[in-house]
């Protein structure tokens, strides 16, 4: 028997030895969900059900099952976000007993099914976007000790995470808004930060009376943009494009453009290497710049496909919203809208557009006379 | 300015006459340009008119353009011999006149009227017209050192100079006749002429740069309408308008007409009638306006000698540690940089004026808008630290000194339009003599022989240590060895620098600005210091007062310059990430962006 024991021993690799531990241990991990069997899914109830589990045992047997269990079940109880709900979570297992004592405890993972307990809780907080704070840091250390994974885990996550919270160029409050107007807000002010000298206007549809929609309407136009407007051909139509969508983290707007023609690009047909008349000032004392404007395409709002002259997020993204925002545009200063035909172009509009028409309006253009 | 006197001489309607004349005076010429020393020609008599007397045309013959020719490395080294243009009886009646302004100027007691009368007394309102015309047919030399006493007034001598800016266009582009009708009005120094060229910047997008505009009425008459900078629309206003197809044309606007509103420092004309400066060309109204930047460094340069007046009066009476507070070698030393500042400043004016003054038709357009940068940026620096003596006692005086200052240096253009225009005017200028060049570099593989020459003719300048072959020495006092060689590496560097930015930029250079500001930084630097050496050099020749002082002077500033230039030459030679331009460029663009600071505050945090 012995023998046969040892042949075992022998045969087996070293780190299949290892690897057979941690099989093992995870294919006998039993979900035991004590978070089923409450009525009301909430933080509250949440960090109640916690306390019970370190109620009930002094030995707080089958912590690391709770803790999955538990991890499983935040997003159910809208607590995915909350620090203070990992830390209570972190806070069950317990401290000093899984903190090496000697040398080898250290190198060799000791304990390493609770330590990999933590390291997912601490990943599903990374997941989430949570950074932990000093308090996470002196709760894994009473735990794990110094050497811990979870404290590395950690350390690393502090070191990334806010970086990675600051990476994008627009600024986002840390808890969006639940009102969809503020959001359209937020979402049309980050995709007219490209003009810092855009005026974004809240208007209302009521003040259009031929409007069917009562809505409102997020406008934005910068006063570059108007004189882009005003210059427009009268007899050349402009556009309204969309719906497109913007994302402000996990929340969509969407958003519509009003196009018009791009002027002529610059025709530069100089040779770049020809340097023997190279243009200069005239030299008069006080006159810098010129006596007539570029008649040529110079701004940021002229793109290839059109000029970009306003921006708008109305409450139903419908089409008679949207003729009230061009009507609401003319009468805020831009009275040239009153010659210049508007053609929407709606690619894939909203189904509430359907019910509000008799027919399905895809992919189809129609002209509104003004 | 040589145009301007042939008209003056000649008042006489036949050809036939003036023919004579125009012959007569190039003669002189011709015998002025064998002279290597400026002669004392007797005075021209007109016999059929004996009141007719005018001043004698002793300028040179024409020379090439002195600091267009710097940007390529070329240096005229005649132009080390300070120019002298004054003979002796000129200087005396300019000392006599002087010290007549000046009993007046230096007395705190008189008022704004009494200097007035003096000016009147003095004919300087009628300065720059011809002796014919009751004028003193003054030269920009004498122009300057006018206005160095005038201006201890700074409202009289901004004035005084617009006037004088303004007299000099009407001379040369009004028509004959009408000049003569209104020039005794323009001298009596009751009206004045101001300059009203300046606009306020568009507001809007759809708003030209320049938006006056002048139109010809059903009668023949040109109108005016738009808005100008302007502080004083009681006199003449010279207004410069656009008229089609972009060209632009100055009108004088006669005082008292209609359709002309004065408010703050705006002056706003509708439909106003101008009498158009028909016979001047764009250029030739660039080249006469631009003597007011010329002024303006006069300006600048009193209004820092007024600052050091105001730290010497504060210093004198006054003690630290027991110890009169002028002992301390801090104040000492920052008295001596503005004193610096001030002799640069005073030198490259003065050789300035010598290239208008001493050569016929001068292109020195570029060396007057270099002395108005050079003032400007310098003077301001220097008076800051001059005016941290005295802290926060002398508070008034200091703010008026300071304040006056800035409004100098913003008057006319700001230093960044000024150094726009002197760099690419080099650039424009290097442009045309290396073009081929360029066109070269710029296409290496379709000429691997030249490239191969090149990168052996460069490698001493991309060691920064070019050979110096200009022997400037010859030319100063031989005590002056080392800085005329820093002046000497200085310009050899500048070649090297367009050479880079052009075969860098292209045609395109025109837009890099931060790149084209330095090279006009050196390029000024470069005139100050030839200004300085010239004149060091002339005062121990000859044995001036103080001059072994002034040697040291020359020696000091040269060797700050070189400093200056390396590192600005240097820098463009860098390119904009090693000298960080599109760092800092970004940084600006993000403030802009975003309206607000972009940085958190120390004591934000990501976590607790």
């Amino acid at each position: 028997m012995a023998a046969k024991i040892l042949r075992t021993l022998l045969r087996t690799k070293p780190t299949n030895l290892m690897m057979k531990r941690f099989e093992s241990t995870e294919k006998r991990v039993v979900t035991f969900d004590p978070f089923g069997n409450k009525p009301q899914k909430n933080k509250k109830s949440y960090l109640e059900v916690i306390k019970m589990f370190e109620g009930r045992d002094i030995r707080r047997r089958g912590h690391v099952e709770f803790i999955y269990a538990a991890l499983s079940k935040m997003r159910e109880f809208g607590v995915q976000k909350d620090l203070e709900v990992y830390k209570a979570l972190i806070d069950v297992l317990p401290k000093g007993k899984f903190i090496p004592t000697n040398i080898f405890q250290a190198e060799f993972m000791h304990y390493p099914k609770q330590q990999q307990c933590a390291v997912d809780l601490l990943e599903q907080m990374e997941d989430n976007g949570v950074i932990p704070d000093s308090e996470v840091e002196q709760m894994l250390l009473n735990i794990f000790g110094r050497r811990g994974i979870p404290l590395r885990k950690f350390w690393r996550m502090l070191y990334w995470m806010p970086k990675f919270k600051n990476l994008s160029p627009w600024y986002l409050p840390s808890e969006l808004p639940n009102d969809t107007l503020e959001l359209a807000k937020l979402a049309i002010q980050r995709i007219t930060s490209v003009d810092p000298g855009t005026a974004v206007d809240v208007w209302q549809t009521e003040e259009i009376e031929a409007s069917l929609d009562k809505t409102w309407i997020v406008s934005a136009q910068s006063e570059i943009q108007k004189v882009l407007l005003e210059e427009q051909p009268p007899e050349e139509p402009l556009v309204i494009k969309g719906p497109f969508d913007v994302y402000l983290r996990d929340q969509v707007v969407t958003y519509f453009t009003l196009l018009g023609k791009t002027r002529q690009e610059v025709e530069d047909d100089k040779d770049p290497d020809d340097v023997s008349n190279i243009e200069k000032p005239p030299g008069i004392p006080g006159y810098l710049g010129s006596t007539k404007l570029p008649s040529v395409k110079c701004t940021v709002h002229e793109q290839d496909d059109g000029t970009i002259v306003a921006v708008c997020a109305t409450g139903t993204s419908s089409r008679d919203s949207l003729l009230s925002w061009i009507r609401l545009l003319e009468k805020n200063g831009n009275q040239v809208l009153s010659k210049i035909p508007v053609i929407f172009t709606l690619t894939a509009p909203p189904s509430d557009i359907a019910t509000q028409e008799t027919q399905i309006a895809t992919d189809e253009k129609s002209s509104v006379n003004q | 300015m040589n145009l301007a006197r042939r008209i003056c001489t000649i008042r006489h309607p036949t050809v036939s006459r003036k023919f004579v004349r125009n012959l007569r005076i190039s003669v002189v010429n011709y015998e002025s340009a064998q002279a290597t020393q400026p002669q004392v020609k007797e005075e021209k008599f007109d016999f059929e008119d004996l009141k007719v007397i005018e001043r004698t045309e002793r300028r040179k013959p024409k020379i090439k353009p002195f600091m267009k020719d710097v940007f390529v490395s070329v240096f005229n080294k005649e132009l080390l011999a300070f120019p002298e243009v004054l003979n002796k009886e000129e200087s005396e009646n300019l000392d006599q006149r002087i010290a007549a302004l000046d009993r007046v100027f230096s007395d705190p007691e008189k008022s704004r009227d009494d200097r007035k009368t003096a000016l009147k007394r003095t004919l300087m309102y009628a300065a720059p017209v011809s002796l014919t015309n009751n004028g003193l047919a003054m030269n920009v030399t004498e122009g300057i050192r006018y206005l160095e006493v005038i201006s201890s007034d700074l409202t009289l001598g901004q004035e005084v100079s617009d006037h004088w800016v303004g007299l000099e266009a009407l001379r040369r582009g009004l028509e004959v006749d009408q000049y003569q009708q209104i020039v005794d009005d323009l001298i009596t120094g009751d009206r004045n002429i101001s300059l009203c060229i300046k606009e306020r910047v568009a507001e809007r997008i759809a708003q030209a740069d320049f938006r006056t505009t002048a139109e010809l009425d059903g009668q023949g008459i040109w109108r005016i309408t738009g808005e100008k900078v302007c502080q004083k629309a009681d006199g003449y206003m010279l207004v410069l308008s656009s008229i089609e197809a972009g060209r632009l044309k100055a009108f004088l606007v006669h005082p008292g007409v209609s359709g002309v509103t004065h408010s703050g420092n705006f002056v706003s004309f509708l439909r106003t009638p101008a009498t158009p400066l028909s016979v001047i060309s764009e250029e030739a109204l660039a080249q006469t306006l631009s003597l007011s930047r010329l002024y303006a460094a006069t300006l600048c340069r009193v209004g820092l000698q007024r600052a050091l007046r105001a730290c010497l009066e504060y210093i004198q009476p006054r003690a630290f540690s027991g110890k009169p507070l002028s002992e301390l070698s801090t104040i000492r030393a920052t008295i001596g940089d503005a004193l610096l500042d001030l002799y640069a400043s005073e030198s490259s004016e003065y050789f300035t004026a010598g290239l208008m003054d001493g050569y016929e038709e001068p292109d020195a357009e570029l060396e007057m808008a270099m002395c108005r940068n050079f003032m400007a940026n310098h003077g301001l620096s220097s008076m800051l630290r001059l005016l941290a003596i005295p802290a926060l006692e002398k508070e008034l005086e200091c703010k008026q000194i300071l304040d006056d200052m800035r409004n100098l240096a913003a008057r006319g253009d700001s230093l960044d339009g000024i150094n726009m225009f002197i760099a690419l005017n080099g650039i424009h200028h290097a442009g045309k003599m290396m073009a081929e060049e360029i066109k070269q570099i710029r296409n290496p593989l379709f000429h691997p022989t030249f490239i191969f020459k090149k990168v052996l003719a460069n490698r001493k300048q991309e060691k920064d240590d070019p050979k110096l072959n200009l022997f400037l020495i010859e030319y100063l006092h031989p005590t002056l060895k080392q800085p005329s060689e820093q002046l000497e590496y200085c310009v050899l560097r500048m070649r090297y620098a367009c050479e880079t930015l052009m075969s860098r930029h292209g045609v395109n250079v025109g837009t890099a600005f931060t790149e084209l500001n330095r090279l006009a930084e050196a390029a000024t630097e470069i005139l100050a210091m030839t200004a300085v050496l010239a004149r060091a050099s002339r005062s121990y020749c000859i044995g001036l007062r103080n001059a072994e002082l002034e040697m040291k002077m020359a020696a000091c500033f040269v060797d700050v310059s070189k400093d200056k230039v390396r590192k600005l030459i240097k820098e463009i030679d860098d390119g904009e990430y090693l000298n960080l331009d599109r760092f800092r460029v970004s940084f600006g663009k993000r403030y802009l962006e975003n309206s607000s600071d972009f940085v958190e505050k120390p004591t934000a945090r990501t976590f607790w």
